[in-house]
């Protein structure tokens, strides 16, 4: 199937900043992309460089079938990520103005119905919720009835009904025909939507594909959570791999073990052997790996690379959290 | 949508925000109210004495107009630009089919809708506080338009150049302020050292306050440019300064922050 988005070895930097390097990913008709990966990895600015708005000092892109700066954009639909429209603009009006700005573009009041906003369409942006306020701006994104659609976190201080409702949409768009692109960090939001997902980390794709082939070959084992303070030499003799994670890693409680690679019918199992040895615990949960396990695994190691690296560069030890903030989401 | 379309979609927005922001259209028109009640009603001219305001009150015509010409576009287009940048609503309109010299246009007409409201209210209170005796030529209403493009050109630039609001504000007040005392609004050319002429050459301003008042005063003694009626050559110069600051404004204008 025709690549609708193809970018080939994208560069980008921003002073000393490197915000994209190498960074490449084709993107089929019909498919939904989602982009994941920490702050600062190049999420926005790989989205900037697709949509025309940045211009990589490397690399090739084309969207639409042209490059992104000469793109027919009445076909394109970009929702930018830190996006304040015109706040004393009802949602109605804001639409309309969108809407206002394209050749052929869709009735602004199914727009607002399509987002869930058809009862609160005269109330200013300004007075909307942050979550109404979000939508709105996902509506703008759509006036156009794009053939390709960019959303840079679009659920982003959405509750979970509007959230759900924006899936919904992004969902019905695909099946119709619409190319989408989007940045995300719910890792639940992009399993459910994306056909593929790609891992963005220090500036390059460092894994994509499905949400299933990203898990099976990423994700590590399936894992039973032991919420108890036992030391893991108790869990010595069972027939499973133990550890404890490292505190609030592996999204487990702090004071847990893991039991790896077990099959949920053997749960009762392990059970027996915390009674049978009087092991204290206050609760057990068993789960599949999934995307965050992906993230995990991979982010984790890339960020940690690039803070020594960081490190290294100042030389003097003292790269923290301020390195980080400064290459910032929009790097 | 044609241009015209986009064009008209982005006026009405940037009209709409505009009157919303009640305050801001206060004191759009108290501005130069409260200008023309202090230097016209309070301090008044006085042909015979010495100092600033000893010209006729028509003199001071195309000052009272510079007020809302020069000043509503220049902190307007700077905030606005600056508004613009910090809620990446350039990121938004770049991907869109609306130029960024349709946008220009677009905020050039709202801007050239307010001033022109501003500028009927100025010449009725200049004539009915200072009894000024102005000629209603219809060359005042090119003046207002081209005078408005140039300044939404520059106020464009300055927001494009500054970081915030705040910035854009503050350097449209430091360049605003000089030019309106300094290019024969309220200071006429005899009050200036010599040297200063060619500096007052450098200010669109200048251009505006010579054909304006051409137009409008009978005292006038601008000169003629080449040969040209005064009042005809100044609008060319201003026209053609308004159209380099146009397209300049237009360039400057960011697609992401």
């Amino acid at each position: 199937m025709e690549a609708v988005v193809d970018a080939t070895d994208l560069e980008k930097v921003y002073g000393e900043t490197v915000a994209l390097s190498g960074a490449s990913l084709s993107v089929a008709q019909g498919e939904v992309f989602a982009l994941i990966g920490p702050n600062g990895a190049g999420k926005t600015t790989l989205v900037r460089a697709l949509t025309g708005t940045v211009e990589p000092e490397g690399g090739t892109a084309a969207i639409l079938g042209a490059s992104p700066a000469a793109v027919d954009r009445d076909r394109l639909g970009v929702l930018p990520q830190e996006f304040s429209p015109p706040a004393r603009l009802s949602a109605r009006e804001l639409l309309a103005y969108y809407a206002g700005l394209y050749e052929d573009p869709r009735d602004p009041a199914d727009v607002l119905a399509d987002v869930g906003l058809a009862d609160a369409g005269d109330t200013w942006y300004e007075n909307l919720s942050g979550g109404q306020q979000r939508r709105v701006c996902v509506g703008s994104a759509l006036v156009n009835d794009p053939d390709l659609l960019f959303l840079d976190e679009p659920t982003t201080g959405i509750d979970p009904a509007g959230r759900r409702t924006v899936w919904r949409l992004i969902e019905d768009l695909a099946a119709s025909g619409t190319t989408v692109v989007l940045t995300t960090h719910d890792m639940a939001e992009a399993e459910h939507l994306a056909d593929r997902v790609g891992l963005l980390a220090d500036g390059s794709l460092v894994a994509q594909g499905p949400p299933d082939d990203l898990v099976r070959e990423y994700g590590g084992s399936s894992r039973l959570t032991v919420e108890t303070t036992a030391d893991p030499d108790a869990f010595a003799d069972l027939e499973y791999p133990v550890e404890r994670p490292a505190r609030g890693r592996d999204r487990t409680p702090e004071a847990a073990v893991v039991v790896r690679e077990i099959d949920p019918a053997a749960i009762g199992s392990v059970v027996d052997y915390l009674e049978a040895r009087g092991i204290e615990y206050t609760g057990l949960s068993w789960a599949e790996p999934d995307l965050e396990d992906v993230y995990l695994a991979l982010a984790e190691p890339a960020e940690r690379e690039r803070t020594a690296r960081l490190e290294g560069e100042r030389g003097d030890g003292a790269a923290d959290e301020s390195d980080l903030a400064r290459t910032g989401e929009t790097a | 949508m044609s241009r015209m379309g986009r064009v008209r979609a982005e006026t009405s927005a940037g009209w709409r925000s505009f009157v919303r922001r009640r305050t801001a259209v206060f004191f759009t028109f108290f501005f130069p109210v409260i200008l023309i009640v202090i230097f016209g009603a309070l301090v008044r001219t006085d042909p015979a004495g010495g100092g600033l305001f000893t010209e006729p009150p028509a003199y001071y015509v195309p000052g009272y107009l510079a007020v809302v010409v020069l000043f509503t576009p220049l902190s307007r287009m700077g905030s606005e630009v600056a508004r613009h940048r910090e809620g990446s609503r350039f990121e938004k309109l770049a991907t869109t089919p609306l130029t960024r010299a349709e946008w220009l246009l677009a905020q050039t007409a709202v801007n050239a809708a307010i001033i022109g409201l501003a500028s009927l209210l100025i010449l009725g209170l200049v004539i009915l506080l200072t009894g000024a005796n102005i000629a209603f030529s219809p060359l005042l209403v090119p003046y207002v338009l081209v005078g408005v493009v140039c300044f939404c050109g520059i106020g464009a630039m300055l927001g494009s150049y500054t970081d915030s609001q705040d910035g854009a504000v503050a350097a449209s007040n430091g360049i605003g302020l000089p030019l309106l005392f300094l290019s024969e609004t309220f200071v006429s050319p005899e009050l200036l050292p010599g040297w200063f002429g060619p500096l007052v050459n450098l200010s669109p301003l200048t251009y505006f306050a010579r054909g304006v008042r051409a137009a409008t005063y009978s005292g006038a003694e601008t000169a003629a440019v080449a040969g040209v009626d005064p009042a005809l050559a100044n609008l060319g110069i201003l026209a053609v300064l308004a159209v380099l600051a146009f397209a300049l404004g237009a360039r400057s204008i960011p697609q992401t922050d």
